[in-house]
């Protein structure tokens, strides 16, 4: 399969030597820059390697100054956030399902839930679907709790869990007004083929196979943003899954980012505000 | 001299049928420690899946019982404050036992807690690391100062005598009392004086460390969770501490009497009925602290404190509060306190603070479980939580291991006084 597959990809692969010979620039360069480039984007090489390396053709070539950019990845400065839009919400679960899938929790260990809110009389009865992950509050409660600061607000918005520091105490479970945090019993989908055979990289960090002392069995679990998926530059499960398109994510110290914009909308409003918690979750009702 | 060689061999049974009870407590506490060991052992091999706590009602019957025996070591080391500091020499014969006491809880307590960690190994970070705005973090400094505090001020208590039974007993106690004494050996009326200041200065300063500190910071670690809105008031704190004092009391009472009976010596009545009403004291200003925290909550017509009171008073789990906590921690030993044909005899008043003591624990359950039956989400239907076999079992392990503690404690400890008069504690 793969073979073949490849082989469809280099037949129909312009040739790079010959579309670059069309061009009234130097061919060589080109091609060696393409294969550094291929080596920067695998980490092979870094940044300021390359730009050391072409600095000067490039310059003399081109006219040009090559320096190190900024990486577009590079999330520093940024704050995570999340816009959820009741009204496009059908109550469908899929992010619950996605998170699941995405961060491999155990039975009775689930960082999204979907509540149904039904209020008012028949006939007069409203039924609103309120999709609730964490909500990273800027306040954390469970953080100032925390006893062992395993939990704790992250430069980028998000509340951090430390699985390798947590002693289970659960007094952050207690604490959270938003029932966000679960207790992972030890318990595993073990009707299931290969359950143990790999872990969600929580907060970017490979944990193995879910066996004894790799597995946070013992500690509280919450969600993290889905923090792998962020380091990658994608969304976090819940948004990009959502059948509705309800969710939105991205950088409230962006003005300009579209969750800033629908936070700052007449019909945002946020869980328990009265709390003081400050969540960075906002619901457009 | 036949009579004397009767009279001879009474004395002897009477020593023999002591000494046989003391067994027989011991054999029970043992096997009571194995049945509960049977069960820790199945919650540390298994993790916390074997008990009924979940998710939903993260805290249960073992934090309850963290904060009950917490309350009790409190307690019991206020009222030797009273004896220690406060010269209320009345109750002296009971102010080693009271530092003993406390000190034994504090053992169980942290036991307790320990046992409810998700992961017990990692035990220790809670004193690596440190939160400030972390009321827990706070109180497991404050738990091991106060238990050194106690343990100092007891040694002081027990100095001189220690020192006596160094040299005149033999075997295993002498022994112990010679390593215990850490070779002090004055004992003259300066020296006596001296560990009598001690005990008024560790008194002094416990004091704060045991009311602020050890059991108004437990309240506060509670009171302070603002998502838990019947906790989340000022009162409680004051309500631990008063309740503490209530249960602290009573169980004194208990040791007492049951001690002195069951090795067949005579029970001071007056003292019994003086420290009784004392406990009534407390008991009814804790009562008068609850009425008006529940008639507040209740006033305020907050939808989320309602529905706590309302799992409270009229749900499948009411029973703790009105028949534990009321009916047989409140009005029945209030009643036997003050009923003419109850108040003069010590079984009535040791089964009246009893019941104080259980009431109490009846306390501690209301104060965790029924408000996290109620789901923080609205939405949520209402949790469902039981102590099941195993965490029943286990308490049993961890109390008698507390009760094993304390009865050798006793056998080999000189905690109680000895000579009569040694008795200005100004």
């Amino acid at each position: 399969m793969g073979k073949t597959h490849d082989l469809i990809i280099d037949q129909s692969r312009w040739n790079g030597e010959e579309i670059l010979k069309s061009s009234k620039y130097d061919t060589a360069l080109g091609l060696n820059m393409a294969e550094d480039a291929r080596k920067l984007a695998d980490g092979h090489i870094s940044e300021e390697a390359f730009v050391a390396k072409y600095q000067e053709s490039v310059e003399k070539e081109f006219q040009q100054t090559l320096a190190v950019q900024a990486n577009e990845t590079d999330h520093s400065g940024v704050r995570w956030g999340m816009v959820i839009d009741l009204r496009k919400c059908v109550g469908c679960e899929t992010c619950t399902v996605s998170c699941k899938a995405e961060n491999r929790t155990p039975p009775g260990v689930s960082y999204n839930q979907v509540f149904v809110k039904e209020e008012g009389t028949f006939p007069n009865t409203s039924r609103t679907n309120i999709a609730r992950p964490c909500m990273h509050c800027d306040k954390p409660p469970c953080a100032s709790v925390c006893p062992v600061r395993a939990t704790y607000k992250a430069d980028n918005g998000i509340v951090i869990q430390d699985a390798d520091r947590c002693i289970g105490c659960r007094y952050c479970m207690v604490a959270c007004p938003y029932g966000a945090r679960t207790f992972d019993f030890g318990e595993s989908y073990d009707e299931m083929t290969g359950y143990e055979q790999v872990q969600a990289p929580e907060h970017g960090m490979d944990r193995g196979k879910r066996e004894d002392g790799k597995a946070p069995v013992g500690t509280v679990r919450k969600c993290n943003f889905c923090f792998h998926r962020l380091e990658r530059g994608e969304e976090p499960a819940c948004v990009e899954t959502c059948i509705g398109d309800a969710r939105y994510f991205g950088d409230l110290n962006d003005p300009d980012s579209t969750v800033s914009q629908l936070a700052a909308s007449d019909r945002a409003f946020r869980l328990k505000e009265s709390a003081g918690t400050q969540p960075r979750v906002y619901y457009l009702r | 001299m036949e009579v004397y060689s009767g009279k001879q061999q009474s004395k002897m049974t009477t020593e023999a049928i002591v000494a046989r009870r003391y067994k027989r407590w011991i054999s029970a506490l043992i096997i009571s420690m194995i049945i509960g060991g049977a069960a820790i052992g199945y919650r540390v091999i298994e993790g916390l899946s074997v008990t009924n706590l979940s998710s939903f009602v993260p805290w249960g019957a073992w934090v309850a019982l963290y904060i009950f025996f917490v309350g009790l070591s409190a307690g019991a080391f206020l009222l030797s404050t009273l004896i220690f500091v406060f010269g209320m020499e009345q109750y002296e014969k009971v102010g080693r036992y009271a530092l003993f006491t406390a000190l034994i809880c504090m053992v169980v307590a942290l036991t307790f807690i320990l046992l409810d960690l998700g992961r017990m190994d990692r035990a220790f970070n809670a004193m690596t690391y440190w939160n400030v705005l972390s009321v827990l973090s706070w109180e497991v400094r404050f738990y091991l100062i106060y238990m050194v505090l106690l343990s100092v001020e007891l040694w002081f208590a027990m100095r001189t005598d220690l020192i006596r039974m160094a040299k005149t007993t033999g075997g295993l106690k002498g022994k112990l009392a010679d390593i215990l004494r850490l070779g002090s050996e004055d004992l003259s009326e300066r020296s006596e004086k001296k560990d009598h200041r001690w005990m008024k200065i560790l008194g002094m300063i416990g004091i704060p460390i045991a009311i602020i500190g050890v059991h108004g910071g437990t309240g506060t670690l509670f009171a302070a969770v603002a998502a838990q809105p019947y906790w989340n008031s000022p009162l409680f704190p004051v309500i631990f501490v008063v309740s503490a004092l209530v249960s602290g009391t009573a169980l004194l009472i208990a040791m007492y009497a049951v001690q002195r009976k069951a090795a067949n010596k005579s029970v001071d009545l007056q003292l019994i009925k003086g420290l009784t009403m004392l406990m009534i004291f407390f008991l009814v200003i804790d009562l008068g602290l609850e009425f008006y925290e529940f008639l507040v909550a209740g006033l305020s017509m907050k939808p989320e404190k309602i529905e706590i009171l309302s799992v409270m008073f009229t749900s499948s789990m009411s029973w703790s509060f009105w028949g534990i906590q009321i009916f047989l921690g409140a009005v029945v030993p209030i009643f036997l306190v003050f009923n003419r044909r109850t108040r003069d005899s010590v079984k009535w008043l040791t089964a009246a603070s009893v019941l104080v003591v259980i009431g109490i624990i009846g306390v501690r359950f209301n104060i965790v479980v029924p408000t996290q039956v109620v789901q923080s989400m609205s939405p949520l239907p209402h949790a469902e939580y039981a102590p099941n076999w195993v965490e029943w079992f286990s308490a049993l392990g961890v109390v008698s291991m507390g009760l094993l503690l304390y009865s050798i404690g006793v056998k080999l400890l000189p905690l109680e006084t000895t000579n009569e008069e040694v008795s200005s504690y100004e």
